[in-house]
């Protein structure tokens, strides 16, 4: 639930035309209906201008001449402006509002497609708070640009053109009058605007930092409390909340100076009115009826401009959401497919070769310096070395997660940056470091959303991988349900299922990344141990192991050091040279020899 | 719904504010209901064709004088009251954040982060809506129609009636359609969620999602949520849609009644022009006050029920605090004895999907679930070391736990220095025992602060330091881009589980305690560090007393007892070499990891 707790920035144009046009093309497709709602809401703009007009019209005609039956006509007419009113207003909320949620279904969907494209190297760009923020609240803040935004803008400037007219049209004189005030209320308005602005900016950011404080606080509850410092968060909340409080007691008093201005406003313009207006019954140029539409007409002319203030405010913000939107959808995918993959020559034997690989994660500084390797058919083998040695990176490579700067990774003699990556990697299946599950069952879990994958096929590898003996023990079976992240299943239940899921998918490759999961207990590891065997057998495969317990199962032990692979050989070789490997293994089972 | 009145002694506090705004509201009602009037009085005199422009200023400079001073009691209003609302929020949010703190584990156990945070943002802005928006709404809206229909009725009963009739049926509208709408727009929010829960499942996994050329799949599904969002949305724009137009429909209606009705009075001579427009401007002046109530209505039921869920809170007393006698600690040793010690399994796991409106916080089983562990008795000479090893959830975490007090056993008891740990001042015991847990949190403060969590404001830079080289933290200090003051978490590094387990065993370091826990703390250091660590702690343990939690026999052989534990209880218990000449289940584990070591060479 980290939504809204980011505080995206809210800052500069409200319109950018560049960002608009490219707005356009989501609206575009819903042309024909985005018109009808602009076309029904001018209608109910328009509508809304008539009542002021029969009210002058009832006063000046049938009631001043006291003839009763007069009414009946223009309450007939009344009350059809206020039926068509209703009718165009809600079918415009409908069309609108329909016109927006489906562009924000379009716009969702294209940037999810698109973060699918991405390679890994986004992922650990952008956290997954930040990549769920666009798909959500900046997708939410163009729907109410569409809705909100423009369209209304437009509305209100009906509005005021159409009151300017109607009163002009009505009684020139008058009508300059009522309009003398607008000009001072578009700056109080605009003075609000600035400094409301800023204000609303700093209440949503010391919103944020209460709520990340909040979050985090009672994640590490227990740390706080064990170490005593309870007293201390207090403090630093105490003075989180009341920077927030200050903020709002600001807003506050922003708001409760500008609804009196404008009240201000309008009571000088009815004054106005009534001193200019009245001079001008008793002179015989306007009328009893005029002044009392005249009297509306400028409460009315007020409300698209104090309007203004919470439009701009929609504008800005969907101009900077629409500006990180574009960010991810501009992001070019780094790890493409080529425009005519080549195909493997079937069938896929899993012969591989590293050739001079360079690569770095940021280019300047190499993580992988001049690697070669070359791993014969059905091999097995363990690349081992210290943290950031570049273990992981060779995994990341051949699965294409990411792509080499110099050099060439070739199966079965082909560069896989010339396959399809769905090719590659139906060959090539890595198991990541942290078992990750996802909410659905254990049979979800296993064969993910492929239709290939028969019921015998996954029993074969839940079976094998000796995840099937607690999963029948389950209820449900393979129908269990699984929670969001795998939550109702132990760290070894997870990477049990990750390796069934590995096999299922029966790859020529294997990739496996084992970080030392210690919390699991040592009959669980033992079954882990044992399915890692039966995994390697007869398979092409690469291990990075950081126990040297899951090296024994392997024919060929690789040492990576900075970069660069050190050694190369069995266990017997290496621990016979008496190098970098020897002495790795001694630190690990030192203690448990010594005795 | 009686739930607000748990809002009074935070109002009373502010009941000066409250009370003078309110009449502030009285005030400025009172006023604003003579614009209108005067209005009148300008019409009449224009249209009885005697008025000079002499008296029309005077009507103009009257309608002026009132405004400013409904502005200036509607300023004072609006500040009273609105911030007094603040106020009341910020220490309610002091309170509600301070009881967070103070609860324990066990009330974490069963409530879900999501649901504690909804309560201190959501339920507490709810509560805050309704005593400011709703205080200054509601006091404008009464005071202003009842002003308003005095001078009416004053004028003419019918046509005030037709008035004060109808004009509440526009509230009564907003509050219908608005109260439907709620209902659609909680199935449109679980929608909501439903998509960013899977988008947010995807990013998290996307390295799966890539192994096995997933993404066509996960897209196909993704947009399948999304185009049944845009439906449930469009049920609820059907309705949402309709809200402001028939709030106008209603409104207007009354509108063209008045001008009906009044009409023909003014026309048989029974009301003036400038009376018939003095009501029209009534309209004007009462339409948003009336919308206004509308709205209160579900401010006053969110906020009912928000307030209900922040009381659950409030009220939750910890189940560990300490006694009211309690027992200082001033020179702690380090002496533990575990006398006949039983815990019973923790209630069940919290439902993974939370949101339930309800204001009831789970509470723990009331039923005795089975026996964790029963009867473990075990004595620490102060500086000495325990080692406790057993498989994956026979309880070793839980019964370190009982030790700082993160739970108290269900039976037997805990002995510090001679004490009952539930006698003992809990921040003293605490100060005293330093726990390196299995999983590390670290806070996003520079890396320094995240050491020195444990220490006082004033930082002792040279017990700093050495904590950073015996955990061997400083070995990557050159990794980070400014060192100890390095920013940790999302707006600064990630730290590897390695390292975060070394911030870990610093931090603890840190704190000089007289009894340092490690609870399986090395589990993703690499060996190789590992070792270094070992060795240096081994310096650090020497006068301390010591309980280590290990899956390795390697990491514990030398602990001055070991205990092994198994179904529930203490299975085997000694020295490493006792343990070994036993022949039992340590021995067996012991075995198992030398073949393991012997097959390799």
């Amino acid at each position: 639930m980290s939504r809204g707790f980011e505080d995206d920035e809210i800052l500069g144009k409200a319109y950018d035309g560049r960002l608009v046009r490219r707005l356009v093309v989501f609206v575009a497709p819903y042309w024909r209906r985005l018109s009808v709602a602009v076309t029904l809401l001018i209608g109910a703009a328009l509508t809304e201008l008539a009542p002021p007009l029969l009210v002058q019209r009832a006063i000046d005609g049938p009631i001043a001449a006291r003839q009763l039956d007069g009414l009946w006509p223009i309450f007939a007419i009344y009350a059809g402006v206020l039926a068509s009113n209703f009718a165009l207003r809600y079918s415009h909320n409908y069309i609108i509002n329909s016109v927006g949620q489906q562009v924000m279904q379009d716009m969702r969907t294209a940037i999810f497609r698109h973060i699918q494209r991405m390679s890994l190297s986004f992922f650990d760009r952008n956290p997954v708070g930040r990549l769920l923020t666009r798909i959500t609240n900046d997708v939410d803040a163009l729907n109410e640009f569409l809705t909100q935004g423009l369209v209304l803008i437009l509305a209100d400037m009906v509005t005021l053109i159409g009151i300017i007219s109607v009163m002009l049209a009505l009684n020139w004189r008058l009508a300059l009058i009522s309009m003398a005030t607008l000009p001072v209320l578009t700056l109080i308005v605009s003075i609000y605007q600035r400094y409301m602005r800023t204000t609303y900016r700093a209440v949503r950011q010391r919103l944020a930092m209460i709520n990340a404080y909040l979050n985090e606080q009672i994640g590490g509850v227990l740390v706080t409390q064990l170490f005593t410092r309870e007293a201390r968060s207090q403090a630093h909340f105490a003075d989180l909340s009341e920077a927030y409080l200050r903020a709002n007691v600001r807003s506050v008093l922003i708001f409760a100076l500008f609804i009196p201005a404008v009240g201000l406003m309008a009571a000088i313009g009815t004054a106005a009115v009534l001193y200019g207006g009245g001079q001008g019954v008793l002179a015989g140029w306007a009328s009893l009826g005029m002044l009392a539409a005249f009297v509306q007409y400028t409460e009315r002319a007020f409300q698209p401009i104090r309007n203004l203030a919470e439009r701009y405010t929609i504008l800005q913000a969907a101009m900077a959401s629409a500006e990180r939107i574009f960010g991810v959808l501009d992001t070019p995918e780094d790890v493409r497919d080529p425009e005519t993959p080549a195909i493997l020559p079937s069938p896929v034997r899993g012969e591989i070769e590293f050739r001079d690989v360079v690569f770095g994660y940021n280019p300047d500084e190499p993580v992988l310096k001049g690697i070669n390797i070359h791993i014969p058919v059905g091999q097995s083998v363990a690349i081992v070395g210290a943290t950031g040695a570049g273990k992981s990176s060779t995994v990341g490579l051949l699965a294409r997660f990411y792509d080499v700067q110099q050099g060439g990774i070739y199966l079965d003699g082909v560069d896989i940056r010339t396959l399809a990556q769905r090719e590659l990697r139906r060959h090539v299946a890595a198991v990541p470091q942290d078992p990750v599950c996802f909410s659905g069952t254990i049979a979800s879990n296993i064969r993910l959303h492929s239709e290939e994958i028969s019921d015998e096929r996954m029993r074969w590898a839940a079976e094998l991988v000796n995840a099937a003996v607690f999963i029948e023990r389950m209820p449900g079976s393979y129908d269990h349900e699984v929670r969001e992240r795998g939550s109702n299943l132990s760290i070894g239940q997870r990477q049990l299922i990750a390796f069934a899921r590995a096999l299922a998918f029966n790859p020529e490759v294997l990739l496996i990344l084992d970080e030392a999961t210690s919390s699991v207990d040592t009959a669980t590891e033992a079954l882990i141990q044992d399915a890692l065997v039966r995994m390697l057998k007869g398979r092409t495969s690469i291990v990075i192991a950081h126990r040297l317990s899951t090296i024994r199962h392997v024919n060929r032990i690789i040492v990576l050091d900075h970069g660069k692979v050190v050694e190369d050989g069995s266990h017997e070789e290496l621990l016979a040279q008496g190098g970098f490997y020897h002495r790795l293994y001694h630190l690990q089972f030192a203690e448990q020899v010594s005795r | 719904m009686s739930n607000l009145r748990h809002l009074l002694p935070y109002m009373a506090r502010y009941r000066i504010m409250l009370i003078v705004g309110i009449l502030c509201a009285a005030v400025g009602a009172g006023v604003s209901a003579l614009g209108p009037y005067l209005l009148r009085l300008a019409v009449d005199a224009i249209s009885a064709g005697g008025a000079q422009v002499q008296r029309l200023l005077v009507f103009g400079g009257l309608i002026i004088l009132v405004a400013l001073v409904d502005g200036a009691f509607k300023f004072a209003q609006r500040m009273l009251i609105a911030t007094a609302s603040y106020k009341v929020e910020y220490d309610l949010r002091g309170d509600l954040f301070r009881r967070y703190l103070s609860l324990d584990q066990g009330f974490f156990g069963r409530n879900h982060t999501g649901d504690l945070m909804a309560r201190a943002t959501n339920d507490l802005s709810a509560v805050r809506q309704f005593l400011g928006a709703g205080l200054n709404g509601t006091s404008t809206a009464v005071l202003t129609f009842v002003a308003a229909a005095i001078l009416m009725l004053g004028i003419n009963l019918q046509l005030a009636l037709v008035v004060l009739l109808l004009m509440p049926l526009s509230t009564l509208v907003f509050v219908v359609v608005g109260g439907r709408m709620r209902k659609i727009f909680t199935s449109v929010q679980d929608q909501f969620g439903n998509i960013s829960t899977r988008a947010q499942e995807n990013f998290s996994g996307i390295r799966t999602i890539k192994a096995y050329a997933q993404e066509d799949a996960e897209i196909a599904v993704f947009a399948e949520d999304n185009a049944r969002y845009r439906r449930l949305n469009l049920r609820y724009v059907l309705l949402s849609g309709a809200l402001w137009p028939s709030m106008s429909l209603a409104l207007g209606s009354v509108a063209a009644l008045v001008l009906l009705v009044g009409g023909r009075l003014v026309a048989s001579g029974e009301l003036t022009i400038g009376e018939l427009v003095q009501f029209n401007a009534y309209l004007g002046l009462l339409a948003f006050p009336m919308i206004m109530l509308g709205w209160m209505v579900s401010l006053y039921q969110q906020a009912a029920a928000s307030m209900g869920r922040l009381i659950a809170v409030l009220r939750q007393e910890p189940e560990i605090a300490s006694s009211h006698a309690a027992l200082p600690l001033p020179a702690p040793r380090g002496e533990i004895v575990f006398r006949a010690v039983g815990i019973r399994y923790e209630a069940a796991t919290p439902d993974p999907h939370p949101a339930t409106p309800d204001s009831r916080l789970p509470t723990p089983d009331s039923q005795p679930s089975e026996w964790l562990l029963e009867d473990i008795s075990f004595t620490i000479p102060a500086g000495t070391s325990l080692a406790i090893v057993g498989a994956t959830g026979v309880g070793k975490t839980t019964l370190v736990h009982l030790l700082g007090r993160v739970r108290d056993p269900d039976a037997g008891e805990v002995l510090f220095d001679g004490a009952n740990v539930r006698d003992i001042d809990l921040a003293d015991l605490r100060r005293a025992i330093a726990y390196v847990p299995q999983e590390t949190f670290l806070f996003s403060v520079p890396l320094r602060e995240n050491v020195g969590f444990g220490l006082g404001d004033s930082a002792d830079n040279q017990l700093l330091d050495h904590a950073v080289q015996v955990s061997r933290l400083s070995n990557d200090l050159a990794q980070f881009p400014d060192g100890l003051d390095t920013m940790v978490g999302e707006r600064g590094v990630t730290l590897s589980g390695g390292q975060k387990q070394r911030v870990a065993i610093a931090r603890a370091l840190t704190r000089d305690p007289a009894v340092l826990i490690l609870d399986d703390a090395m589990s993703s250091v690499d060996t190789h560090t590992a070792a270094q660590i070992l060795a240096g702690l081994r310096e650090v343990m020497r006068g301390r007393t010591s309980i280590i939690i290990a899956q390795r026999i390697a990491t514990v052989k030398d602990a001055n007892q070991i205990i092994l534990l198994d179904g529930g209880r203490v299975v085997e218990r000694g020295t490493h070499h006792e343990l070994l000449r036993l022949g039992g289940r340590y021995a067996a584990m012991y075995r198992r990891e030398l073949l393991e070591s012997e097959l390799s060479e």
